[in-house]
């Protein structure tokens, strides 16, 4: 359970998150969603400890992450797998390398082991037959695929996505966001996942959390936002020409 | 400006703090280590054997033609040629050649990792990615580095020897007891502590650089730039102090 309490965040004078209130359910997909530059990444930044807040707190499960020390903070990363915008893969090593890169620190297991693990974590995410290429050598879609299945190689407790879907044509895109939504049930992981992306909010949003220029204005659930009356979520919303014949 | 320089040096501070954390496994670390040493020393070998080969030639020329004077023993062409190498030449100079080719390969490839969220990824995952990625190049440039200057020492007496061969400029066995006279074994001592010195320099003032870099590929530029000024204006200014301080 992660739990975020009247959160602040500026650059100079620009105050980029005001007075965030959130709370993350288990098992689900939790989606912060809204417009560029609303301040979806600096939140994101805070929640995984990227970024410090200016004040606020931010809850894993009972303990704050402000309080907590190095050690301690380590410990949690371990139970945390990030897929970053970029995928961020090491362009040093192999697409297995990449999976395994996390076992070779905070595991003992044997190098059979690791393999064995990387892949099956690669199976799950539907990468086959490329385990001994670069992260060049890949698409775009690939490179995502392969940065779900490093983030989930040591069964985390929670998983944060930041824009999972930028840059992917709507096919790959929806592939993505099933495999996050099937990861997420299956392993009962607290999944968090930045994105303005309409089609995402829609099949995997099961519990949105609207963010306009810095403040929560909305909450619901992909069944309700349709339905909304929060003018500024309607227009968010309705720049997508589908839902806009909907709404 | 002075609160800048002196915020820099206090972040310089705390960066090499989380780069000399104990490794996570120390079996990851050796791995690197060699990984490092082959990119950042024997890589090296080729430049630094080419130039010291061609200096110590130019030396002998140079320093033939300033001793026309008949009272001078044309031995002392050797004695002076290897002076010059061992004091000056093999540490400082090429530690300025390693600034330009260290430096930049350091800052450019920490730099590429930083801004497209590779060192973000090793954090997240709970690796202390400064430890990881500059601890085994620090231990490496510095630790080894003295070799490079022991062969570049080697080879600049070579070229000399090369060059005396080739012109008998001065008879080649005057060139070799120049070579020999009056050998002071604690001048090859200071000169390696000096590579070592210059090396843990470009390594780490590169690595800070390349860590901290911001603004996509421009700042890469910028911070690999950065670190060759900012390293061959130290490594003169440690050149200075450390003579200063061992020799007289």
């Amino acid at each position: 359970m992660i739990k975020v309490e009247h959160l602040y965040k500026s650059f100079g004078d620009l105050h980029v998150l005001k007075d965030i209130c959130l709370d993350f359910e288990p098992g689900k997909c939790n989606m912060i969603i809204g417009a560029s530059g609303s301040g979806k990444t600096v939140l994101l930044k805070n929640l995984i400890g990227l970024m410090s807040p200016d004040s606020g707190e931010i809850w894993y499960g009972g303990q704050k992450l402000s309080e907590m020390d190095y050690d301690e903070k380590k410990a949690l990363r371990q139970k945390i797998g990030v897929l970053f915008q970029g995928s961020a893969l090491f362009d040093f090593e192999t697409v297995l390398g990449n999976v395994m890169f996390p076992m070779n620190f905070f595991t003992d297991w044997s190098r059979e082991q690791k393999i064995e693990r990387a892949k099956f974590c690669l199976d799950r995410v539907n990468v086959k037959g490329a385990d001994d290429r670069y992260p060049s050598e890949l698409s775009g879609g690939m490179q995502k695929r392969v940065g779900i299945a490093r983030a989930i190689a040591l069964n985390p407790d929670f998983l944060f996505c930041d824009e999972p879907n930028s840059g992917l044509d709507p096919y790959t895109s929806n592939l993505i966001d099933k495999l996050i939504h099937g990861i997420t049930e299956e392993y009962n992981i607290t999944t968090v996942i930045n994105t303005h992306d309409m089609n995402s909010m829609l099949e995997i949003g099961d519990h949105i959390e609207f963010l306009y220029n810095g403040s929560i204005l909305w909450k619901g659930d992909r069944h309700s936002i349709l339905g909304t009356d929060c003018s500024e979520l309607r227009t968010f919303v309705g720049a997508n020409v589908l839902a806009r014949n909907i709404i | 400006m002075l609160k800048r320089f002196l915020e820099s040096v206090g972040r310089y501070c705390l960066f090499l703090r989380m780069v000399f954390r104990k490794p996570e496994k120390w079996r990851i670390f050796w791995k690197q280590f060699v990984i490092e040493t082959d990119k950042l020393i024997i890589s090296s070998i080729l430049i630094v054997g080419v130039i010291s080969l061609f200096i110590g030639g130019v030396l002998v020329i140079q320093t033939a033609s300033n001793m026309s004077n008949p009272m001078l023993d044309r031995m002392l062409v050797g004695y002076m040629v290897r002076e010059t190498l061992v004091l000056e030449f093999c540490s400082t100079v090429v530690a300025l050649i390693l600034a330009g080719k260290m430096g930049s390969n350091i800052a450019s490839e920490i730099g590429s990792m930083r801004i497209s969220g590779q060192i973000d990824a090793m954090d997240m995952m709970g690796v202390n990615s400064a430890g990881f990625l500059v601890l085994p190049k620090v231990m490496s440039a510095t630790l080894l580095s003295p070799l490079l200057m022991m062969f570049s020492f080697v080879l600049g007496l070579l070229g000399g020897w090369g060059v005396v061969e080739l012109t008998e400029i001065i008879p080649a066995s005057k060139y070799i007891t120049g070579i020999k006279y009056a050998y002071n074994g604690f001048y090859v001592v200071y000169s390696g502590f000096k590579m070592a010195l210059f090396c843990f320099l470009i390594s780490s003032i590169s690595a800070y650089n390349g860590y901290y870099a911001a603004g996509g590929s421009l700042g890469v530029g910028e911070s690999s730039t950065k670190s060759i000024v900012i390293t061959s204006i130290l490594i003169l200014l440690f050149d200075l102090i450390v003579t200063q301080l061992m020799l007289y």
